[in-house]
């Protein structure tokens, strides 16, 4: 949702003028770019737990991040207060990054003349590679507002008292109790937040939004013959309230006892190097971990990346596609601007096998000599951008998933993973195999669980022989914990490696 | 004429008043009960990038939170701006919504006479160095230029080429002020100072390779400035060359650096939540002997100058030394008021301060360990992995090196760990005594018999 500018410049209680003078003050001791990130988020959460809702809250955010950058070299701030004076300290203190440590006393200043002379310096051109060494800008204009907008928002969630969200959760407590008597812990938690934006910056744009975020989990404990499991599941999007409806209640039932017998009949399998197939959808995260982390552009800028030296190269199939995607209307990664101001867009990380495009923040895209795709992202105001991914997943192939399974005499599928962790560098991961099954003879199996999966990222890209027509893109509440928290969703269709390794008894 | 107690920190009489006051107007607007937590932290980072500053960052943070009891209902409820006006319009509505939430009459605040006294000017855990306040931006700017070792890089490489050595001097104050309508007031000020480097390195091959390395100490002067970074760089040197083990039942040493892996999920089933929840796999076991009787953990929360201490828990209760495990049996539940009062069982403490395993068995160092153990895997990472709170089974990915005889022989990479804690913990072994300073939990290198270990 985006609101006309004077609501925001009304909230932060600033004027365009005080925001130049900030951007000035950044540049005043020598830094090429500046940019102000203003906050204010209300966050409101309630757990519904055992039968009843007894917990809730209500919380706060709000501030304005300074940054200041000198190349690729970042000075930060950031302050609690949108005074002028303490704003002030701030930029002052980012500063420092263009003089050395300390920045001297401030002075008086034309701040719109700084900002243009910095900007129209021939310095700030690169000759880019990838663009047949012609120059390029260094400093990359985003679109103005009003952009597309990808979050719309019916009902508002900071207008919606507390008590009407109650049914909800009581219908949602009832409804996962009826599919499954085993159930002898329920909790659920609904979040929601809505953060409103400003961002200027020093080529003169001012960008605004208002991101909505609405989650629902809801986890269960489930006893049967004195074994005990537990399953979690969750939907989150960016929407107004209107998202807790019936549907979503029938969908959250469905969804946590789905596989639940299968879950107490699972047995860790024998281990060994096996083809793994990938369910569609959540096992996506392992796209996320291992290798789109690998493609985010300030790993790959510091050579720490498996992936630094690939741009241009064939790394896996043909029949790969992989996408980093802001563009999805209510996906949980869906962004208007990201938090630089750039706008919204559609990356082809991987084209046909090819890699095609790192994700780029405005540093790593003027190190590059590209186009800023769209993809800095921050936690909040107390953190400088960096770039992140959005709903990251896998086009769509040929095969069926009935085919890919039936073509495995020995391996196993997987529905869903958890706790994935990669080595950017080395690119070698682990995942835990939540829910899963043998794969014997071109048929699934035995259930399975409490296993890991390894493999080399690259690698794995590399050992997929087959690509299911069922792209699906996961819709639980994904955050991403490089450095900073940030919202993110996966998704793939069912694949086929050939060949990774599964822990086993 | 009472003594005026020497205090230190951010927080000033002006916002701790500002608590005050926000207590007391929930109390008269409807709350019968409150809680109030202030906050407030400064921090300033030097990052370097192959030996040249790289990011700077100056963060200053304030947070009060409060936890409202109103008509025997509770909610949570936080802010960053505590002037009066923005306060009081945020309490009024958040009275409103814990009004809308059904009662829970387990909620309450702790007894007076579990709570903490002796925390009165923050300055009791002796954790806070006064030497902070003369360091200013100069100072730092030196310490993170003297923290990188990129331009004697030719010294350190051999057989292999550094190729990132990112890395950032940080230091930082954190104060707390806690008070509650029962009369509780408490206050804990801390200073830290920090170090951390990563290190990719590449084989003649053009491999990669990444190593981290870190150090922390509540005061600069214990603060190892200049190790971290050549620890970095040998650590990911270390791992070049790495072979497939095909693994199978095993011993395993893991450094004392990732030990806390093992032992935090331990930690977890005795919180009362996963107890309440039935979510822990020590539910029911309070009293047992469940575990090795080489096992004893203890809860060591008031050593004066030793990171992560702490005189008082998050509801302001008094932390005491006590037995986690005591000779593999289980000692203590974390239980706060409110499980107290659900579970019917007596409150302890919301969780642990500093965790320590006591050392058994005679080594000092992870080297000595080694070779009392003879064969097996030494873990000197994990890589991912899960284990399940309802049952403790665990499988994790792990990275480090085989060794035999004593000796490490080389690097392994792509190998799991698979078990139970339950079992894993009754096959302790032995530990060193090489648990580091700079972290808040004292858990030594340990050494486990007939580990699942696969490749």
């Amino acid at each position: 949702m985006i609101y006309p500018k004077e609501y925001y410049l009304d909230i932060f209680q600033v004027t365009e003028r005080e925001l130049q003078r900030l951007v000035g003050e950044g540049l005043l001791r020598g830094g090429d770019f500046s940019d102000l990130f203003f906050e204010n988020t209300a966050f409101g959460n309630l757990v519904l737990r055992d039968g009843e809702v007894t917990s809730g809250g209500l919380h706060s955010d709000f501030g304005v991040g300074i940054r200041v950058l000198k190349g690729e070299k970042t000075g930060y701030a950031y302050s609690e207060s949108t005074g002028l004076a303490e704003m002030t300290e701030a930029a002052k203190a980012a500063s420092a990054i263009a003089c050395g440590a300390s920045a001297g006393p401030g002075k008086d200043f034309d701040a719109v003349k700084i900002m243009r002379a910095v900007h129209d310096k021939a310095d700030n051109f690169v000759l880019s590679e990838a663009n047949g060494r012609r120059p390029v800008k260094k400093s990359f204009r985003g679109s103005p507002n009003p952009a597309a907008d990808r979050y719309g928002m019916s009902t508002l969630w900071q207008n919606v008292p507390a008590e009407d969200f109650l049914p909800f959760l009581l219908k949602t407590d009832a409804a996962v109790r009826a599919k499954d008597s085993r159930i002898i812990k329920l909790t659920a938690m609904l979040s929601w937040q809505v953060t409103d934006v400003l961002m200027y910056n020093s080529l003169e744009e001012l960008k605004y939004d208002t991101r909505p975020m609405g989650s629902v989990t809801v986890s269960a404990v489930f006893s049967s013959g004195g074994t005990v499991e537990n399953r979690s599941v969750s939907r989150s999007y960016r929407t107004g309230a209107e998202m807790l409806d019936d549907r979503l209640v029938a969908e959250l039932a469905e969804k946590i006892v789905s596989g639940i017998d299968a879950r107490f009949d699972a047995r860790r399998p024998d281990g060994g190097r096996m083809p793994v197939v990938m369910g569609a959808g959540a096992s996506g995260i392992l796209l996320h971990e291992a290798m789109g982390h690998a493609f985010e552009a300030d790993f790959n800028r510091k050579g720490q990346s498996v992936f630094s030296d690939c741009m241009g190269r064939k790394i896996c199939g043909e029949s790969i596609s992989i996408i980093d995607d802001g563009t999805i209307k209510g996906n949980r990664g869906a962004l208007n601007f990201d938090d630089e101001g750039v706008p919204g867009q559609k990356t082809f990380m991987v084209e046909n096998g090819v890699l095609t495009s790192y994700l780029h923040d405005r540093i790593s895209a003027r190190y590059y000599g590209v186009t800023p795709t769209g993809n800095g992202r921050r936690e909040s105001f107390r953190y400088n951008p960096i770039p992140r991914m959005r709903a990251t997943y896998m086009e769509g192939g040929d095969a069926t998933r009935e085919s890919i399974i039936a073509s495995v005499k020995k391996g196993i599928y997987v529905d869903e993973f958890s706790n994935g962790q990669v080595k950017i560098g080395e690119g070698d991961f682990t995942f835990y195999v939540k829910d899963g099954f043998l794969i014997e003879n071109g048929r699934l199996t035995a259930p399975v669980k409490d296993i890991n999966i390894i493999g080399n990222g690259p690698q794995a890209l590399a050992d997929i022989i087959a690509v299911g027509n069922d792209p699906l893109i996961d819709e639980g509440a994904w955050t991403c914990g490089k450095e900073q928290n940030v919202p993110v969703s996966c998704g793939i269709p069912t694949v086929l490696v050939k060949s990774l390794t599964v822990g086993g008894e | 004429m009472e003594e005026q107690k020497k205090t230190a920190g951010l927080l000033g009489r002006e916002e701790m008043d500002a608590a005050v006051r926000c207590r007391e107007f929930a109390l008269a607007h409807g709350a019968q009960k409150v809680r109030i937590t202030l906050d407030k932290s400064c921090m300033d980072l030097f990052g370097m990038l192959n030996g040249e500053l790289d990011k700077v960052t100056h963060a200053l943070d304030i947070s009060l939170s409060m936890s409202l009891f109103v008509d025997g209902r509770f909610g949570t409820f936080s802010c960053n701006r505590i002037s009066d006006k923005e306060c009081e319009a945020f309490i009024l509505k958040a009275i409103n919504t814990v009004k809308m939430l059904e009662p829970d009459p387990a909620r309450d605040l702790p007894s007076p006479d579990r709570t903490a006294k002796d925390a009165v000017t923050g300055l009791e855990t002796e954790l806070y160095d006064s030497a902070y306040e003369g360091i200013g931006a100069d100072e730092r700017l030196e310490m993170a230029k003297k923290s990188s070792s990129f331009a004697r890089r030719s010294e350190l490489e051999h057989g292999f080429t550094v190729i990132s050595e990112e890395g950032e001097y940080s230091d930082s104050v954190y104060d707390n002020y806690l008070i509650d309508s029962n009369g509780l007031e408490c206050r804990h000020t801390e200073t830290s100072f920090e170090i951390g480097y990563e290190a990719t390195v590449t084989d003649k091959d053009g491999n990669r390779f990444s190593g981290y390395w870190w150090d922390a100490a509540p005061r600069l002067a214990d603060l190892d400035i200049s190790g971290c970074s050549p620890e970095a760089i040998a650590r990911a040197a270390a791992q070049i060359g790495p072979k497939r083990h095909k693994g199978g039942r095993m011993n395993m040493v893991v450094e004392s650096e990732v030990a806390s892996k093992l032992v935090n999920p331990l930690l977890n089933a005795l919180n009362a939540y996963s107890i309440q929840q039935k979510n822990s796999f020590l539910t029911d076991r309070l009293g047992e002997k469940v575990f090795s009787e080489h096992l004893t953990i203890m809860d060591f929360p008031r050593c004066a100058g030793a990171s992560g201490s702490r005189f008082y828990d998050s509801e302001g209760v008094a932390t005491h030394e006590s037995p986690i495990i005591e000779n593999g049996r289980v000692s203590r539940y974390f239980i706060n008021t409110y499980m107290s009062n659900k579970m019917g069982m007596a409150p302890t403490v919301e969780e642990s301060t500093r965790a320590a395993v006591i050392p058994f068995g005679g080594c000092r160092t992870c080297e000595e360990l080694l070779r009392k153990t003879g064969d097996g895997i030494l873990v000197c990472g994990f890589n991912g992995g899960n284990s399940n709170s309802s049952t403790g089974d665990f499988s994790y990915g792990i990275e480090g090196f085989v060794f035999e005889n004593g000796r490490i022989l080389y690097p392994v990479r792509e190998m799991v760990v698979t078990g139970n804690f339950i079992t894993l913990w009754n096959n302790l072994a032995a530990t060193a005594d090489d648990a580091r300073s700079c972290m808040a939990k004292r858990i030594p290198a340990l050494a486990f018999g007939g580990v699942d270990i696969r490749g």
